[in-house]
């Protein structure tokens, strides 16, 4: 193994990535409202700049890049490390951040006659933070490190539940930080104990040195869980469906499509990579079965709510647990088995279409509820025709989600069926095809109504503005072009491993 | 001859042109006539049929995920029909949506769903199959809820239900066929030469024809033909019930392994096949709405082909997909046919009802294998797989169950006609009409030299013309005898057993209470915060487990 890690040619990109969101943040508190607008059009348009070049240097290397700060190397200083799955986690995150700002162009925004409101500033802080905390998620590489960029995650996510101020949604938003609270103190403990048992927190040198000790494992299975918490994996979601219901659609499309993500990376950080060979068979198993239950609950619930919102929230419960297939199916990764190549490349496959379409979906879900007032399922009848945009964004992300082919839901999730056949662990694919079913019920429920005559006269719908109707339409379409890359793909988020 | 270049570049733009009109259906905005595209759209499918030659393939660019089309002898055939009646159905579809303001949605619906049962006849790796039978499943949705009745909706939820189910099956059979197949070939024909040595080839085979059968309506997954083609607009009926349908046919063409004889899977979907044959019959007669009870014909002929494909693959009989083609061919046409005479029949003065009824008549009867109709001689083809032991009895049986069915059909038929008069239809959707009926007496004639299953002269033979006719003899006496009982026939709804699958709806719907009542009961502050510390525990147990 070397031991000396030095910074690469594109390193400098790595400190780029999470220091511009920074910036924008700096820049807003100097800012007003209306200025804070204009300043995103730079903020995201470059840092989709800065997450394109990180892809193409990880893809043009062939290895991971890094960027030790300040020339000192591990144990003593920190290392920042892009290889293929975060490469490509920060250029869907970036894909959702730009869309995310189209959509919300405007909507905190208010009269010039009135005084300011301290919403719009929030909103686009806070979005910088989302993504300023994702990218040092995705790219930290020392345990303690990667704790600050999840409590900046957390508490960057958690106002965005309550932007709006009124009571459910601050009582969601207290729920959830409480939850997320407990899970933070879960990882603080694990990550405690392992510095105490090997004297670093880097993940490379972990890697070499743990082994499976009482004290060790009790530090993984407390910071998994802790992380499981924040994931909202079922049965730790009681914070999910209030939460990302309540929030103001754009804010629901970042905490769906990303911040869950950013907590499920972690999971598999720590697995894969800081303890790799540790997962015992029964321990994957259990993490997949409550995967297993929470598409299952999430998908039967979703099928029954009334409010398309909490329909939308409940689908991510049952998406994420998808996810957890990928501890007993990618098992062997580090052995060099082949098909659980297959299964790494469905998983993350996954939670890349599941981040597009489900930020597709809500920001569907807020057009709808804009147009019409509310948001209840039994009197959506005939808004297709009003809104034939949404309800095509709507159709598709819905698609991709059910695994309808061309789109990446159906490649991750075909891939994933393979793996369990390769494996030997049909049960799973069992869930997998009873859990497409599902979704395809709560999508076609939905779309039904879209189609259907309308309840309430057309005429009596309010505006809707075509620029974020396309910014929901394009983000469905990025989810059904994943369907479209090439399988060589699957080699590049293998990188770095 | 064609050239290579221009027999490929045809072959492309069978599906590339629909896939295109439809995008542009799809953008295009206002109202402009999109529906006048409806009846162009399978245009270069039909020339590609007839002129491509066999065996041509277009391998599409990796960025179209590298999809392979090839055109053989059952796929030119059925695409020639298929795209026949698309055409003819697109004639009736235009005059029928022209003045609504749904024109843009159902011209969209229409074009994918066309697109896709057109992909089917030619795709020839998984990827793609799957794709195009995807979107003949899904997109006939749209086609079915068009008018926006209670019924319509009903109808395509339960399709759509069943739809998805079918989606399921498939794609959890074609990862098995995919996971047995050698190296990474995705090609149909590689997969299935490998199945019979799969390790998994018997839940692959169960998945398989469960998905298709499912697509044909074989009995217990007929329930959506009835409501489906009551309650969809008579154009979308003829296509979805003639040509639609014919991707659950092919798919068992396609991926039954008919090199290697299974007689048990063989027998099994023979069996299902007989019985939906005559259960199609036997609940048929019993309907008043002439659509329902071309609905249960269809259920009736699906089966006959599921067992005519059944015997095949029992005896590994590599003619057999030949010639379930060619009887899906017939049916493709005829189907479609009369449910566009059902269309003209509600239009037409009742002073002019033989104009419809005739020709009605004659495509009905062919059905049940009427001589000298292209009936007659799909019936005689079909003989080669089925043999002449038990299941050719059966066989002759059906055909007197289905001259019993269709004589059902035309007197409701000549009710229904009696009772509307609105506009007559133009003289352009008649000749619509009449070009399919034609077809569905010639086509048969001219296919028979290029399948080589038997010659003009066994056709007209007495023996074979006798073995034709005795049959609708039988059933046209059984029919008179049944006459005077006919309102004592009990009334069994659309759908049949679909009633019970209600009963069990709200057993089904309280599961989904009691997953509401654990869900609240885990989202209690106190309940997840146990959950939180059971699962450290069970986590770092399981992880001490070796």
């Amino acid at each position: 193994m070397s031991t000396t890690i030095t910074t690469t040619a594109s390193g400098y990109l790595l400190v780029l990535a999470i220091m511009w969101p920074v910036a924008g943040i700096m820049l807003s508190f100097v800012t007003s409202g209306r200025g804070v607008e204009r300043l995103a059009c730079v903020v995201l348009p470059v840092g989709f700049g800065i997450a394109v070049a990180v892809l193409i240097a990880v893809a043009q290397g062939g290895q991971s890049q890094i960027y030790v700060v300040g020339d000192w190397a591990p144990p003593l200083g920190i290392a920042l490390r892009a290889d293929g799955i975060s490469a490509a986690m920060m250029l869907t995150t970036a894909i959702v951040m730009c869309a995310t700002g189209l959509f919300a162009q405007g909507e905190f925004s208010q009269p010039s006659d009135l005084p300011e409101a301290r919403s719009p500033v929030v909103f686009w802080v806070l979005l910088f933070a989302i993504w300023s905390g994702l990218n040092a998620l995705v790219l930290g590489s020392d345990l303690f490190n990667l704790y600050v960029a999840l409590e900046l995650l957390t508490f960057a996510a958690v106002p965005l539940v309550c932007l709006k101020g009124q009571k459910e949604t601050i009582e969601a938003a207290l729920r959830y930080m409480l939850f997320a609270l407990i899970g933070s103190v879960l990882y603080l403990l694990g990550a405690a104990m392992i510095y105490g048992a090997y004297g670093t927190l880097d993940i490379g040198l972990l890697s070499e040195r743990v082994r499976p000790d009482p004290a060790t494992l009790i530090a993984a299975s407390l910071m998994t869980v802790g992380l499981l918490a924040k994931t909202a994996l079922f049965p730790l979601h009681l914070w999910l469906p209030p939460a990302h219901a309540g929030a103001p659609a754009p804010g629901s499309a970042l905490l769906s499509a990303l911040v869950v993500k950013g907590s499920f990376f972690l999971i598999v950080r720590i697995w894969f990579d800081a303890m790799p060979g540790l997962l015992s068979f029964a321990a994957a198993q259990l993490l997949a079965a409550l995967g297993a239950a929470a598409i299952l609950v999430g998908g039967a619930l979703a099928l029954r709510q009334k409010r398309l919102k909490l329909l939308i929230a409940y689908s991510t419960i049952a998406q994420i647990g998808y996810l957890f297939f990928i501890f007993p199916l990618a098992a062997g990764l580090t052995a060099g088995i082949a098909w659980s190549g297959i299964a790494w490349t469905g998983g993350w496959l996954q939670l890349f279409s599941h981040a597009l379409s489900k930020a597709a979906m809500f920001m569907a879900a807020g057009l709808i509820a804009e147009a019409l007032g509310h948001d209840r399922i039994a009197e959506l009848g005939g808004i297709g025709r009003r809104l034939p945009i949404t309800m095509l964004a709507f159709g598709l992300s819905g698609l991709s989600l059910v695994g309808v082919p061309p789109s990446g839901g159906f490649v991750a999730k075909s891939l994933l069926l393979m793996a369990t056949v390769m494996e030997g662990q049909w049960w799973w694919a069992t869930v997998i095809i009873v859990g497409g079913l599902l979704a395809g019920g709560y999508i076609f429920m939905v779309l039904g109504r879209l189609l259907g005559s309308s309840a309430t006269p057309l005429a009596s719908l309010a505006p809707v503005s075509m620029r974020r109707e396309l910014a929901a339409l394009s983000l469905a379409i990025c989810a059904v072009l994943l369907g479209f890359l090439p399988l060589r793909s699957s080699d590049f988020l293998q990188i770095g491993r | 001859m064609m050239t290579p270049m221009i027999a490929s570049t045809l072959l492309a733009s069978a599906l590339a042109v629909p896939l295109a009109m439809m995008a542009l259906a799809l953008s295009r905005r206002g109202t402009g006539h999109t529906a006048n595209l409806l009846p162009l759209a399978p245009l270069p499918a039909l020339l590609a049929a007839m002129m491509v030659p066999e065996d041509t393939s277009v391998v599409l660019p990796q960025a179209l995920l590298g999809l392979r089309i090839t055109i053989d002898k059952p796929g030119a055939m059925l695409l020639g029909a298929a795209s026949l009646l698309w055409s003819a159905g697109g004639i009736w579809a235009r005059a029928q949506v022209r003045s609504q303001s749904q024109e843009r949605p159902f011209t969209v619906w229409w074009l994918t769903t066309l697109a896709g049962s057109l992909g089917v006849f030619l795709a020839a790796d998984m990827i793609g199959f799957y794709l195009f039978f995807t979107l003949v499943s899904l997109a006939a949705y749209g086609l079915i809820v068009h008018d926006d009745t209670p019924a319509a909706h009903r109808a395509a939820g339960l399709y759509v239900a069943l739809a998805l189910l079918g989606e399921a099956f498939l794609l959890m059979g074609f990862v098995l066929l995919a996971a047995g197949a050698p190296g990474s070939s995705l090609l149909i024909s590689d997969a299935v030469a490998a199945l019979p040595t799969s390790s998994w080839r018997d839940t692959t085979l169960l998945l398989i024809v469960l998905g298709f059968g499912l697509k044909m309506g074989l009995v217990p997954f007929h329930v959506w033909m009835p409501l489906t083609y009551s309650a969809a607009p008579i154009p979308a009926a003829a296509v979805l019930s003639g040509a639609a349908v014919k991707a659950g046919v092919i798919g068992l063409i396609r991926f039954l392994p008919f090199e290697a004889a299974l007689p048990g899977w063989g027998e099994v979907l023979a069996s299902v096949g007989f019985f939906s044959a005559f259960y199609g019959v036997g609940i048929g007669i019993t309907q008043a709405n002439p659509a329902a009870v071309l609905a249960y014909s269809s259920v009736s002929q699906m089966g006959f082909l599921a067992a005519v494909i059944g015997m095949g693959l029992a005896a590994g009989n590599r003619a057999a997909p030949l010639a379930a083609a060619f009887y899906a061919v017939h049916h493709v046409l005829v189907k479609g046919g009369l449910f566009l005479a059902l269309g003209a029949a509600s239009a037409r003065l009742p002073r002019n009802a033989w104009l419809v009824m005739v020709p009605a008549a004659v495509l009905a009867l062919g059905l049940a294998g009427l001589p000298l109709t292209g009936g007659q001689i799909a019936k005689l083809v079909a003989k080669g797989p089925l043999g002449d032991g038990l299941a050719g009895t059966l066989a002759q049986l059906s055909a007197v169950g289905t001259t019993l069915l269709v004589l059902h059909f035309l007197r409701r038929l000549s009710a229904s006609a009696a009772q509307d008069s609105t506009e007559p239809p133009s003289s352009l959707l008649v000749g619509a009409w009449l070009t399919v009926a034609v077809a569905s007496l010639v086509l048969p004639w001219m296919f028979l030299s290029t399948i080589g299953a038997a010659s003009w002269n066994t056709v007209l033979s007495s023996e074979e013309l006798w073995s034709a006719s005795w049959p609708m003899l039988a059933g046209g006496l059984l029919a008179a005898v049944l006459w005077p009982w006919h309102t004592r026939l009990p009334r069994i709804p659309e759908g049949d057993v679909l009633a019970i699958g209600q009963r069990c709806l709200p057993s089904v719907f309280s599961l989904g209470a009691t997953f509401e009542r654990v869900d609240s009961y885990l989202r209690q502050w106190p309940i997840a915060s146990m959950c939180v510390v059971l699962l450290v525990l069970l986590l770092t147990l399981t992880l001490a487990v070796p």
